[in-house]
């Protein structure tokens, strides 16, 4: 079929046509190749502009559109809603933009003419070569798996169970509830960390639809947004359960940095210098203290010191909520042992938001001692421990202590690592897992229709982790909506068969893993429903054989040539 | 919930990041979105700046996609001008007054040219730019801002102080100025709220030992983002009241924390940004910061500022105790920690201000009837557990209205909102 290839260009009122010539326009590309109509109007984004552009596509059997008018910023989807009012495919529509790039920037009215032709040329040439695309959808499950049970996890399934929406929440050891529940007093009002656990958890009981899986991994996860296959394996059983979902949470929350790797901190050595996740656990009333705190040899503490920052260096970050745990530790020591003698060994003290300074101040009024220091170590001391420091300027200190509490740096627990490979999100410098936008996708990661939430996205506190959980549930309860479809990308990347020569160039490249390699072919292959179009994979490609639709070379190469004729 | 085919409709107020990121969320779901603003124009404090930590990427160009997003969906109604009035009902059948003050430009016909800037003849200080650069009664606060058609500000218009000028009306090719335009009142049903007012900095006259205001070249964190800006004041040029480059400047961090009692949290990565930026435009600029304790949470932060530090700004711990003007520049002089007493000599000095709720928080409080805190920020539910839930169901908080935070644990919070409502509905 012969193209028939319309051009309008607008006046924009006079903000086109006071600074470009638009009938020497119309002249010069009324004879190009394939132009079936050139003609103008005052604007074309008004109802007036917009029939008359409608009615033009219908009366000249038009096959391709061209609007020389603003930016495609402004108004592309407009005209795009034109097209298609008229029957027209709307990719086989290009916009020149003869205001933003030409009439408002080039001074001398000739000049910006010769420039606006050009445009206008490099537009007509381009969208001689566009293709006729159509909007896809795919049919999408709305489950959603939730893998790691602590208090992420679980508002996680609260907010997403419902009648329609089936819920998975795996956890590997044989209860819910996390390391929170292994917290006797959470700050800032103090409350035990299992009553928190135990009203979510019957909240959890309250919520529709999810089925709660202990003792049990997830070994596979297959496919994509939407259609995901996972395979969970029941450990003490072997028992294999296979579900499809559209959605993965990951909650698989922190563990601490070994201090072992740190032997000035003494840890595994002398015997009173402890972890703060086990001196959380000497406090709960099920612990092997019974609650109670102690030393070694059985009697409490005159002198703590709790070290701040430990590890933080080696790892790069601050852990965020390290800080105020410390402090909550000096209450929770001051409330069992009011005359114990409490030291906070720290660097910079981190408080942020509304609250938590209060709560340093309150807890300094306890009479806890504060201590700037840096480069600090742990060495024996007779019965006691002696920790040594230096200050800013340099002097040296240091302070006895019978009990040494460690703060050590979070890191996001090994199982994430595990998941992360099997569902090939990379791993950031500081060990976490990528992010779709550091900015404004806080919990999606680099992996569509997978969400990492709470202290396995990064360090924070329980306020926050809850808000992740629910930012991802926000995320998945407004695209995967039971009985919709999904709508793919439309401007995707395809790789040729016929050029591909399997380097797999494109699969180390792709931002989005929408590449697959298929083996038996032995060719690259891109997952419409997970590529964004982006194009690294065809500016990558060594062999021509990746391209994204409608930005393929003979467009480009055309859209130059005239645009340098 | 009110029903809209078979989902919600949501009253979001405020249309900045957390605004704009409910907003698009609800409106993808299906729900019909009112989104209300009381500015002329949407976005909020990000697009005021020039770019954002850490990764020095362009604020507007993050977010006008976004906002692009938000005028064409259809789903989405956008409400500038516009303020709450009165709010009643429950969770899923709530009613809402909505005052919208008339712009006296039609959105539709207006293709925001700017041709009725110039004929008009009142000029008066750009509250947008800080007062920095000066605007007409009929203005865009700034080049970019969208929705991209202009407001007469009937405050200075001299037509509406009852003379007789029709110079922008008759400088428009559009016929879009329309000066009958009467503001509305519209009643809204809505199953739900999302409250995302946002911030404002603290009043840095209230420090007077630091000579804001009083001393030249003293300025505000948020006015040297102006200055950065491209499309700003001096279109990005960092110049001093003299209009030479500063060779010299020094920020002082948590200017009001003391008065206020907490910490802002993002002021440190903040400062720290504008000594990265102001660096890369001057690179022999000498740059010191004045802090307390550096506040640098998270994954990310810490990776940032010792970049910064390592190209050579200064990071001096130290309370400030007073500023003077030493002939054109200014004189610091601070106390470190172990009572050392020294001054400093800068050209210019950017003060970090502590972050407060939006002016009109407590009385939107009392529309909404939901608490604030001894701050004024508004009250969580449940404080260390739910940040997004208030004490009334079927309302929600995000953002700085709720607490000091970064863009990305605001956007968190935004999308924890689109959580809680859609678990609403059913």
């Amino acid at each position: 079929m012969a193209k028939k290839i319309g051009v309008y260009v607008c006046e924009c009122g006079n903000n086109i046509a006071d600074n470009v010539d638009i009938d020497r326009v119309i002249k010069a590309l009324s004879p190009l190749r394939d132009v079936a109509v050139v003609e103008k109007h005052r604007l074309l984004c008004s109802e007036d502009g917009k029939g008359f552009l409608r009615q033009s596509i219908i009366d000249h059997e038009l096959t391709h559109l061209v609007v020389a008018a603003c930016s495609p910023k402004q108004h592309e989807h407009t005209f795009m809603s034109v097209c298609i009012a008229a029957n027209l495919n709307p990719y086989l529509f290009q916009m020149a933009n003869i205001r933003e790039q030409c009439a408002w920037v080039t001074q001398d009215k000739e000049e910006a003419t010769d420039k606006a032709i050009r445009q206008i040329a490099a537009a007509i040439a381009r969208v001689a070569y566009n293709e006729a695309l159509e909007k896809k959808d795919i049919d999408v499950c709305p489950d959603v798996l939730v893998i790691g049970g602590g208090v992420a996890g679980i508002r996680a399934a609260q907010v997403l169970g419902s009648p329609e929406r089936k819920v998975y929440l795996v956890e590997k050891s044989s209860s819910l509830g996390g390391k929170v529940k292994g917290f006797d007093k959470l700050f800032t009002k103090m409350e035990s960390g299992s009553d928190l656990i135990e009203k979510e958890l019957k909240k959890l009981h309250e919520a529709e639809n999810i089925e709660v899986l202990t003792d049990s991994e997830v070994e596979q996860i297959l496919g994509f947004f939407g259609n995901f296959e996972v395979k969970v394996v029941k450990k003490a059983t072997n028992e294999e359960l296979n579900c499809d979902v559209g959605a993965v949470v990951l909650s698989t929350g922190f563990d601490l940095m070994d201090p072992k790797g740190l032997p000035q901190y003494g840890y595994g050595k002398l015997d009173d210098v402890c972890t703060s996740l086990e001196f959380e656990e000497m406090n709960i009333s099920g612990g092997s203290t019974g609650g109670k705190i102690l030393l070694k040899n059985g009697n409490p503490p005159k002198s703590v010191a709790i070290i701040h920052c430990v590890g933080r260096e080696d790892k790069g970050y601050c852990s965020k909520v390290c800080c105020m745990y410390s402090l909550k530790f000096a209450r929770m020591l001051k409330a069992q042992l009011p005359k114990v003698k409490v030291c906070q060994v720290y660097s910079d003290l981190c408080t942020p938001g509304k609250a938590y300074q209060k709560f340093y101040e309150e807890t300094e009024g306890l009479g806890v001692e504060f201590v700037r220091a840096k480069k600090t170590s742990v060495t024996q001391n007779g019965k006691g421990m002696t920790v040594k420091y230096e200050s800013e300027t340099g002097s040296k200190g240091d302070l006895a202590a019978d009990m040494v509490i460690l703060v050590p740096a979070m890191q996001p627990s090994s199982d994430a690592n595990k998941l992360a490979e099997m569902l090939t999100i990379p791993i950031d410098n500081e060990g976490f897992l990528a992010q779709e936008h550091q900015k404004l996708a806080p919990v999606a990661s680099s992996v569509e229709g997978v969400f990492v939430v709470g202290c396995a996205q990064g360090p924070k506190c329980i306020l926050e982790s809850v808000v992740q959980s629910e930012a991802a549930a926000g995320k998945i309860l407004s695209t995967l909506v039971p009985g919709r479809k999904l709508e793919l990308e439309v401007k995707t990347s395809e790789i040729s068969e016929t050029f591909c020569t399997g380097c797999k160039t494109c699969i180390s490249v792709c931002p989005y893993s929408a590449i697959d390699f298929d083996d038996f072919r032995r060719i690259s292959v891109v997952n419409e429903a997970l590529c964004h179009g982006c194009g690294v994979c065809a500016a990558a490609c060594p062999s021509g054989a990746a391209r994204v639709k409608n930005f393929a070379f003979a467009q480009i190469y055309q859209e130059v040539e005239a645009l340098l004729k | 919930m009110e029903s809209n085919g078979n989902s919600t409709s949501v009253l979001v107020i405020g249309a900045g990041i957390a605004g704009i990121e409910s907003s698009l969320l609800l409106a993808n779901s299906g729900a019909k979105v009112y989104l209300v603003e009381k500015a002329s124009y949407f976005g909020g404090n990000v697009i005021k700046w020039e770019e954002v930590f850490p990764n020095m990427e362009c604020a507007t160009c993050m977010i006008a996609p976004k906002q692009q997003e938000i005028l064409q969906n259809e789903n989405i109604e956008l409400l500038t001008l516009s303020q709450v009035e009165a709010v009643q009902g429950s969770v899923g059948d709530f009613t809402a007054k909505v005052k919208k003050k008339a712009r006296y430009v039609n959105l539709e016909s207006c293709i925001g040219c700017n041709e009725c800037f110039q004929p008009c003849p009142v000029e008066v200080d750009n509250e947008f730019e800080e007062g920095l650069s000066k605007r007409k009664a009929i203005y865009i606060p700034c080049a970019g801002a969208l929705p991209n058609a202009p407001v007469i500000d009937t405050d200075n218009c001299v037509r509406f102080k009852g003379e007789d000028c029709k110079l922008c009306q008759e400088a428009c090719m559009f016929e879009a100025i329309d000066y009958t335009q009467q503001d509305e009142e519209l009643e809204l049903r809505i199953g739900a709220i999302v409250v995302a007012t946002g911030f404002k900095t603290f009043d840095l006259t209230q420090t007077p030992q630091y000579g804001y205001k009083k001393l030249n070249n003293v300025y505000s964190v948020v006015e040297v983002e102006r200055i950065c800006a491209s499309n700003g004041p001096t279109e990005g040029q960092i110049v001093l009241q003299n209009s030479e480059a500063p060779e010299s400047a020094a920020i002082i961090h948590c200017v009001g924390r003391k008065e206020k009692g907490y910490c802002s949290s993002v002021c440190c990565m903040a400062s720290i940004k504008q000594a990265h930026f102001l660096r890369n435009k001057l690179p022999k600029m000498k740059i010191s910061q004045l802090y307390s304790d550096l506040c640098v949470p998270g994954r990310v932060y810490q990776r940032f500022y010792e970049e910064v530090k390592e190209s050579g700004v200064d990071f001096i711990r130290a309370t400030v105790n007073e500023v003077t003007q030493q002939g054109t520049g200014l004189a610091i002089k601070y106390k470190t920690e172990n009572g050392e007493e020294n001054t400093l000599n800068v050209d210019m000095l950017i003060l970090a201000p502590a972050i407060e709720p939006e002016t009109d928080s407590s009385k939107l409080a009392e529309i909404l009837a939901i608490p604030q805190d001894e701050h004024g920020f508004f009250s969580e539910k449940e404080p260390d557990l739910d940040s997004v839930d208030t004490s009334r169901e079927g309302i929600f908080i995000a953002g700085c209205a709720q607490s000091p935070k970064d863009v990305p644990d605001t956007v968190a919070e935004a999308e924890a909102t689109v959580g809680r409502i859609l678990s609403l509905s059913r």
